[in-house]
């Protein structure tokens, strides 16, 4: 049969087809994790508008989180890397430090990272909103009857609790995000999909043919299985914190991987 | 180079085309992962444990592969092995199919909210598995998944874009819109109007759904 | 406190670590095998050619997937084809070394325009509705249009397209050019050639029309697929400069002359195209002027 006919994975243990695409795999993993610890900052910042008691930080703030979370990541991605001015790519290569990998030192990337830190520090936003809404009102009640003004509350009492709480949606988040990265292979930047694409395509130079089907069953191989430990972490982070203080989270509205991770915890049987 | 108005009015045909491509794309595609996820999460809350594992395994595979990825191996490597598949029933399809394992999971917890004392009662009085399924759990489990199944829908609407956007190549409204970019360099006003277009798509979505928590809740 | 699901966030912690350490030690193997030249020219201190100089490399868009002009190839880790040549070239004269990044008739402009990029060399057709975005050298090439279908097709004139799938890229000459001629037939954008190549060999389109030697690279990894040898445009492709960078603009004609009087043209051609074509389609350098090929593809 074509899908297990061994000609087909020849590829695999030939030339250097299965590093080229291993590297792509590494590139995509970078951008998540850059992506994720950048949206968290951005995230938090906005989360910190949100709930402010002025209504003239909350509500705009409210507008541009749900500006973004309304809009396909692609779409948001696809727009930026046309219209980015260049002096802020400029200022991008410039930063960037010059032990990242070679894959983000190029200038591109900043259009996929903005993208993605626009579309994700929204969704993460409302991820520690919620956190953060659903600790109990006491708790900010006794802050501020031991005189801790509202910087220190929000510093030593809310968000630490708030926040742990977000660590297995955030993880949650992080696979989501994982996925998406394969969407910058749209703009040209050399990740996993590309690379995948230029080895069907490059028998050109002779050498093994190695075939579409093939090439992508095990790139989605090397997504399921990360993103397959990465879902068990954050079951396991998200069952520990249960049991500490003995709350459910909030769900978030409209985020797939929240949906699906509500359910494991509800499984008596699991 | 015209303004922001004119652009829409120039191209409205495009733009209107790629619109209702990308509703017909959404709306099929949600038909498939309904029936697909409810046949999964049946599946997964049988009492026989080979079919939860196939049900687990549907799950964690279209959970953890990235739309983008489905895409490549549902059209182009499915042709290559021979399966003649358009690019339509593979763009439906796999959208379909990878919502269709977030739906799985969401009328499993729904299904969870029911409560196992129906299940038993109803068991306990003659009705087989399956019918107990039918006629008692799920339509309850349905119920309580509606705000769940809204954040689906959102979400697929959002993911009809990765389907335009790869090597299926149909004219959905991001396609339109680049195309119609090409021709006249006007980004950030033909993108405008697209990001009009999908918020038109999922503030109805919102909005229909939130009509049906409403119609449909359960009072307790 | 649990032990065991310690060893988890271990393991993943340890698996992300691992892949940095991978990434940073793989770039070390990637990098261009190409030597600066041991003398260039000199360039007076406010020319982009002196700051490309000061920075050591020149950055230029090519096609990553479209042999025989640019295409990635993962052996090697590197892009190789005549564009890439060309470039190479270029970058000698400079005494830097080329850096190539993907450039797609999408994205191409917009990457010259905000400065991602120095200069194009991505088969890029001259058209005056191009050259109000960028300027252009004098052509290096001069490919023509044509069709590719599939052996036994029944498509034998660009009349036949009627009602049928083309394929071709998004933002390319041929998608306006179709549009025109044959305005029945339905056309399927995408990214990059190819995705074309894949399109027409699962039958998932009727056929492809792009430059003739871009189907001649999709011939060459497929050789069921035919040419119709057409011809009916005429694509004259030109360098991508910066607009207005009239010193950048000299500079670039002056190495394109070079390359076509030094034998170099010849050479790259017979490497890249020349082997692949029959013996009496083989052609010389181009001895059109930009002049006359803007007058080609008028706005």
């Amino acid at each position: 049969m074509y899908v297990i006919d061994p000609d087909n994975w020849e590829w695999v243990w030939s030339g250097n087809s299965l590093r080229f695409l291993f590297e792509g795999f590494l590139v995509n993993l970078e951008i998540a994790l850059l992506g994720i610890v950048l949206s968290l900052i951005f995230g938090l910042m906005l989360a910190l508008l949100r709930i402010s008691g002025s209504k003239l930080l909350s509500i705009p703030a409210g507008i541009w989180v749900d500006v973004w979370r309304n809009l396909p990541l692609i779409f948001i991605i696809l727009y930026l890397a046309l219209a980015v001015p260049s002096s802020w790519r400029e200022a991008y290569g410039n930063a960037i430090p010059d032990f990242f990998p070679e894959a983000l030192q190029n200038e591109l990337v900043l259009g996929a990272l903005l993208g993605l830190i626009l579309y994700n520090s929204a969704v993460l936003c409302e991820i520690m909103r919620s956190g953060i809404l659903s600790l109990d009102r006491g708790q900010q009640e006794a802050a501020a009857s031991l005189g801790l003004t509202y910087l220190q509350q929000m510093r030593f009492v809310i968000l630490p609790q708030g926040l742990r709480r977000m660590v297995p949606a955030t993880v949650s988040q992080l696979i989501t995000l994982n996925k998406d990265t394969t969407l910058v292979s749209i703009i040209a930047i050399q990740e996993v999909v590309r690379h995948g694409s230029s080895l069907t395509s490059a028998n050109f130079f002779g050498g093994v043919q190695a075939p579409i089907l093939q090439v992508f069953i095990m790139i989605g191989f090397f997504f399921i299985v990360v993103n397959f430990l990465l879902s068990r972490l954050s079951r396991r982070l998200e069952i520990r914190e249960r049991k500490r203080t003995g709350t459910t989270l909030k769900r978030v509205r409209g985020l797939e991987d929240q949906v699906a991770a509500e359910t494991d915890l509800a499984d008596p049987g699991r | 180079m015209s303004g922001l108005w004119e652009v829409l009015t120039e191209h409205l045909p495009e733009f209107s085309s790629g619109f209702f491509v990308t509703f017909r794309l959404v709306a099929v595609a949600f038909v498939i992962a309904i029936v697909v996820g409810t046949l999964v999460a049946a599946f997964r809350v049988a009492p026989v444990r080979w079919l939860n594992l196939i049900g687990g395994f549907y799950v964690e595979t279209f959970r953890n592969i990235p739309l983008l990825v489905l895409l490549f191996i549902a059209f182009a490597g499915l042709r290559r092995a021979g399966v003649p598949i358009s690019p339509w029933v593979a763009g439906t399809a796999s959208l379909g199919l990878y919502t269709a394992a977030y739906i799985a999971e969401a009328l499993r917890s729904g299904v969870f909210a029911v409560g196992k004392g129906q299940v038993d009662a109803a068991l306990s009085l003659g009705l087989t598995y399956p019918r107990t399924l039918r006629l008692i759990v799920l339509p309850q489990a349905f119920r309580t998944v509606i705000p769940a199944l809204g954040s689906l829908v959102i979400a697929m609407i959002k993911n009809s874009a990765i389907v335009g956007a790869s090597l299926l190549a149909l004219p959905d409204l991001l396609k339109e819109a680049r195309q119609i970019q090409s021709e006249t360099f006007q980004t950030t006003e033909v993108f405008f109007w697209a990001a009009v277009g999908y918020m038109i798509l999922t503030l109805s979505a919102t909005f229909a759904f939130r009509y049906f928590e409403r119609r449909f809740e359960i009072k307790r | 406190m649990n032990r065991e699901p310690r060893w988890r966030l271990i393991a993943i912690a340890m698996l992300v670590l691992a892949a940095l350490v991978l990434a940073a030690c793989g770039d070390d193997e990637e990098e261009s095998s190409d030597e600066p030249a041991a003398a260039a020219e000199e360039f007076p201190a406010d020319t982009t050619m002196a700051e490309i100089q000061e920075a050591g490399t020149i950055t230029i868009g090519v096609k990553f997937d479209v042999p025989p002009f640019g295409l990635n190839n993962p052996q090697s880790g590197e892009v190789e084809g005549f564009d890439v040549d060309l470039g190479n070239y270029i970058a000698d004269r400079l005494g830097v070394e080329a850096e190539f990044v993907e450039a797609n008739s999408d994205n191409r402009i917009p990457l010259l325009v905000d400065g991602s990029i120095d200069l194009i060399l991505s088969t890029m057709t001259i058209t005056e509705e191009r050259d109000l975005e960028i300027d252009f050298s004098e052509p290096y090439y001069v490919a023509n249009g044509d069709v590719l279908v599939p052996g036994g097709s029944e498509i034998a004139a660009l009349e036949d397209l009627s009602g049928q799938t083309v394929c071709t890229a998004l933002g390319s000459t041929y998608q306006e050019t179709i549009k025109a001629e044959v305005p029945d037939a339905q056309l399927k954008l995408v990214d990059r050639y190819s995705e074309c190549l894949e399109l027409i060999q699962t039958d998932a389109v009727d056929a492809v029309s792009t430059d003739n030697v871009i189907l001649t690279g999709m011939v060459i990894q497929d050789d069921t697929l035919e040419l119709l040898d057409l011809d009916f445009t005429t694509e004259p492709y030109g360098v991508g400069i910066p607009d207005g960078d009239t010193e950048m603009k000299e500079f670039v004609d002056e190495s394109v002359a070079e390359f076509i009087d030094d034998g170099s043209w010849q050479e790259t051609y017979d490497e890249w195209v020349g082997q692949y074509i029959p013996e009496d389609q083989i052609q010389g350098p181009p001895d059109i002027t930009l002049e006359e090929a803007l007058k080609l593809f008028p706005l």
